[in-house]
């Protein structure tokens, strides 16, 4: 193919295969310093065989967008959130709803286990893709400009903006606020004409969009921990070397722990950010809410395949 | 003017009617729903951009067919007319190897690819909603072929033939913003 | 041959010869891509991207308030909406010499503030001064100038379709940030423009009106309110994120229409046409956008933007000279581009070395505008000039010289404007949209 380029360093005229990656995120994110560090290591380990070269900031298209682009073989790879990949398999609806995953821990056991994962990630594969793996995409929490929450009560009559999906806007109900969809970048003004009162969404974004200007309330309520996947072209993965493919998995598997260790790192600046801005943090007591929102589940968990695997997980957190 | 152009241009005509009414309407509900009512609606949103695509895919064609699209002409009007007749055939066959390729052969791929990708709002397959680039492809290209037969056939340059068929408005506001 | 290079020549040589013999622009753009990603990529995998491109490229929300904001425009056109504009304008500017003249600028810039296009302000406000400066014995020549150098004015005053264009492009720039950065610099244009015009008119003799009665005034006020009343729901709503761009946008054509039921100017058999009309007007505008999102992905996945912008640091880091040769170069490229494709085209080359400076990206989608808002009124192309010239029944040729004095302020005004970012940041940072 074209992304084919021949290394003339060294004697080896071998060739590299470039494979692009669309990320929808800056090149600042975690996720992406994780990413150019497994390209060095990857480059490095296959000899040059493979070369990883990442697009940030949707420069290739929207997540959605770029799966296609990774079905047909256009790109190699992209990192799209989990929600996305129920379009192609509803089973991957099970570590997309709220309570799910007890703790980071929790999730990333689950994601390391071959048991409970079973073949949903090779599930997609008669669509033209596979997935590699997943990286952990930080905890969802509730945040305000009213009062700390701590119990659904508190969030009664709040408009809190979420992702425009049936499941949270149900979700958000459970928990006792009014779940509003709307587009990030008009969430701060929203915020402080008063359209909206509150917002849900990880520690990063809460500091990074200043909205821990203007909503001082950030409550643990730990409702979602949605995953980011990595997507591979499945004519790539499978026309890769048995060598180059354990090579291959054992560098992303490291990724994602370098991913969470820049993460975590992150998540201290950016709550040292938010408290120098004024914003307040405490830590509900979970159960209520994970009880409120248990109907949505049950509702959610609709076929055997899914009810089984919801199962599995919560197995492994015991 | 041919009768199947005719037909062609009164439906289009009708359906993007159609398409933007509906678009009004429901963006207005959507405001309504959300401010009035306090309870904002999912799939207004996804609905209507889906539909608003629709609107100027179809909108499109249907301007093909006028000749209105937005083109730098003061060279070629400085052009000879038998010379302008012959760039005029041209420009359309390149409009029609971009229908064919990017509209038709492109939008075919891309409607079966996303045949089994279901949109999470609205329930319904992507590649249905993508449907409409080749549909519109399929328009542009009659378009194209009935001008160049009629650049032919007339010997007149395309600008001097008459391609409207339906009124237009008081107003002139064509292209630009 | 590197691949950025050649999918970047084959590019530029494909646009240029199309776009010279007179293709249209999007389906210039659209083929130039398409053969510089198949140069590039597997055939198929170009044309899927290519479909898939133009489709996602105009699948947004964002752009739903430009055929909004057009069908609110040609509503207003039609409904009477605009003739109560304009005789508010005429009541405000009566005691200058030449007072139609700044009549038809005020005008202008209050049409542009209820209308998202400057084409449709040149239309319908010149159409109806034109008649009543002839009456006066103005010269015809004068007043076209006059019209055409002032409805620019409607790009910059909000709502603008062609800052939710760059907002879009450009990664989501606020939209609300962008409305209240125009004001300053669209009324300054107006304002430059009226000083032109008030010296044009003293050298040649024209009288101000007399005066108007307070009663008379008052009832065109009073007349006028529930079309200005449009303003403030359409963009305070906006402002004060009581609804996005598109929501107010759609608020506009309902309260337009109902205003012209009112007033018994447009009835619902005239529905279908001004809707079809509007289809029109959108369609080119939107399908040269998604068109120009395959470009942008070529370009994006070649990384040419980053070799221009390589080129052009090469040669200085001097911010001020860098904005002098964006500036010379979209000076140029407006006086034969229309504004929407040259923001696609030239917004993801430029706006990344701006940012790179500190510029924001705010008070570069309004330089980038008001420039390019100047080639609306030069020849070649020109929308603005030839719609003017159009109204007015006259020849292009006979209205550029009394329009050089307005080019030369606009002029001067854009590098006030790009040089000092608070004329575009201030009120934006006042209402706390820019950080
Ligand atoms: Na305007
Ligand atoms: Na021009």
């Amino acid at each position: 193919s074209e992304d084919e380029t021949v290394a003339v360093n060294g004697e080896s005229s071998q060739k590299t295969q470039v494979l692009k990656v669309a990320f929808n995120q800056p090149d600042t994110h975690p996720q992406y310093k994780a990413m150019e560090q497994f390209g060095e290591e990857l480059k490095e380990k296959t000899n040059g065989a493979y070369e990883i070269e990442m697009y940030p900031n949707e420069l290739l298209g929207a997540q959605r967008e770029t799966i296609e682009l990774v079905q047909s073989g256009t790109i190699s790879m992209s990192i799209v959130a989990g929600s996305l990949m129920e379009n192609f398999n509803d089973e991957f609806v099970v570590f997309n709803l709220p309570y799910v995953f007890d703790s980071k821990d929790h999730q990333l056991s689950v994601f390391n286990n071959s048991d409970i994962i079973g073949n949903l990630y090779s599930s997609v594969e008669d669509q033209g893709m596979s997935v590699v793996g997943a990286f952990h995409g930080g905890i969802r929490n509730v945040y305000n400009n009213v009062k700390p929450i701590e119990t659904p009560e508190d969030l009664k009559g709040l408009k809190v903006r979420i992702i425009d999906s049936d499941t949270n806007i149900k979700m958000m109900e459970k928990m006792g606020g009014v779940g509003t969809p709307m587009g990030q970048g008009e969430v701060y003004t929203a915020l402080q004409s008063g359209v909206l009162e509150g917002g849900e969404n990880n520690e990063l974004i809460y500091a990074n969009l200043k909205h821990s200007e203007i909503a001082k309330y950030y409550s643990y309520t730990q409702h979602l921990m949605i995953p980011d996947y990595l997507i591979i072209n499945n004519d790539l993965l499978k026309g890769m070397s048995e060598e180059h493919r354990k090579i291959f998995e054992e560098g992303f598997a490291k990724a994602v722990d370098n991913a969470v260790n820049l993460w975590d790192t992150e998540v201290e600046k950016a709550i040292t950010d938010a408290e120098t801005d004024g914003a307040e943090f405490n830590k509900p007591d979970i159960k209520v809410f994970q009880d409120a929102v248990q109907p949505l589940l049950e509702e959610k968990l609709s076929s055997e395949g899914a009810k089984a695997l919801y199962d599995k997980v919560r197995e492994a957190a015991k | 003017m041919n009768t199947v152009k005719k037909v062609l241009d009164k439906i289009l005509a009708v359906v993007c009617i159609a398409l933007f009414s509906f678009l009004v309407l429901l963006v207005t509900w959507q405001v309504v729903t959300r401010f009035v009512f306090n309870s904002p609606s999912v799939f207004s949103e996804e609905l209507a951009k889906y539909c608003f695509v629709w609107l100027t895919l179809f909108g499109s064609a249907f301007v093909f067919g006028e000749n209105g699209h937005m083109a730098i002409d003061f060279v070629r009007e400085k052009f000879p007319d038998k010379m302008r007749m012959g760039v005029e055939v041209f420009i359309e066959l390149v409009v029609i190897v971009f229908a064919v390729l990017v509209l038709i052969m492109g939008g075919y791929s891309a409607t079966s690819l996303a045949w089994n990708q279901m949109n999470a709002t609205l329930h319904v397959p992507v590649g249905y909603l993508y449907a409409a680039i080749p549909l519109s492809g399929i328009f542009i290209v009659y378009y194209c072929i009935n001008s160049i037969y009629l650049i032919v056939t007339k010997k007149k340059s395309l600008e001097e033939i008459d391609l409207s068929t339906t009124p237009k408005a008081k107003s002139d506001l064509q292209g630009g913003m | 041959m590197d691949v950025a290079l050649q999918a970047a020549l084959i590019l530029l040589i494909c646009v240029a010869f199309l776009l010279i013999i007179g293709a249209p622009i999007a389906v210039s753009l659209g083929i130039a891509s398409v053969l510089a990603m198949i140069s590039i990529m597997d055939f198929n995998n170009s044309l899927l991207t290519s479909a898939q491109r133009m489709f996602a490229g105009t699948n947004s929300f964002t752009l739903l308030a430009i055929p909004f904001f057009v069908l609110a425009g040609v509503i207003m056109n039609n409904g009477g909406i605009a003739l109560r504009l304009i005789n508010c304008a005429k009541v405000l500017s009566g005691r200058l010499p030449g007072s139609l003249a700044h009549t038809n600028i005020v005008a202008n810039m209050m049409f542009g503030s209820i209308s998202g296009s400057a084409v449709a302000a040149a239309a319908a406000v010149g159409s109806t001064m034109g008649p009543l400066q002839a009456k006066e014995g103005y010269d015809r020549n004068f007043n076209a100038a006059v019209n055409i150098a002032s409805a620019p004015t409607g790009m910059l005053i909000p709502p603008s379709n062609t800052l939710i264009v760059y907002s879009l492009v450009s990664g989501g720039t606020s939209i609300a940030a962008l409305f209240m950065a125009g004001y300053i610099p669209g009324i300054m244009w107006g304002l430059g423009c009226m000083i032109v015009a008030y010296f044009m008119a003293k050298k040649r003799g024209y009288k101000s009106d007399e005066r108007v009665s307070l009663r008379v005034a008052l009832r065109v006020f009073l007349d006028a309110i529930p079309s200005l009343f449009l303003i403030i729901i359409v963009i305070g709503g906006i402002i004060y994120g009581v609804f996005t761009a598109t929501e107010g946008s759609a608020i506009a054509v309902v309260y337009s229409l109902l205003l012209s039921f009112v007033y018994k100017t447009i009835k619902v058999k005239d529905l279908p046409r001004i809707l079809l009309d509007s289809t029109r007007t959108t369609s080119i505008v939107i399908f040269l956008i998604g068109v120009s999102s395959i470009m942008s992905w070529v370009m994006a996945f070649t990384n040419i933007p980053g070799i221009i912008a390589d080129t052009l640091l090469a040669l200085t880091d001097n911010i001020y000279i860098i904005l002098l040769i964006m500036n010379l170069v979209l000076l140029i490229v407006g006086t034969f581009m229309d504004p929407t494709p040259a923001v696609l085209i030239f917004t993801p080359i430029f706006l990344p070395i701006a940012v790179s400076f500190g510029v924001d990206p705010v008070h570069f989608g309004i330089m980038l505008i008001f420039n390019l808002s100047i080639g609306t009124i030069t020849p070649p192309v020109g929308p603005v000039l030839f719609v003017g010239a159009k109204v007015a029944n006259l020849k292009i040729e006979s209205i550029i010289k009394p329009l050089i004095p307005f080019f030369v302020v606009t002029v001067a005004i854009l590098i006030i404007v790009t040089y000092i970012p608070s004329i575009s940041l201030f009120i934006p940072e006042l209402f706390g949209l820019v950080k």
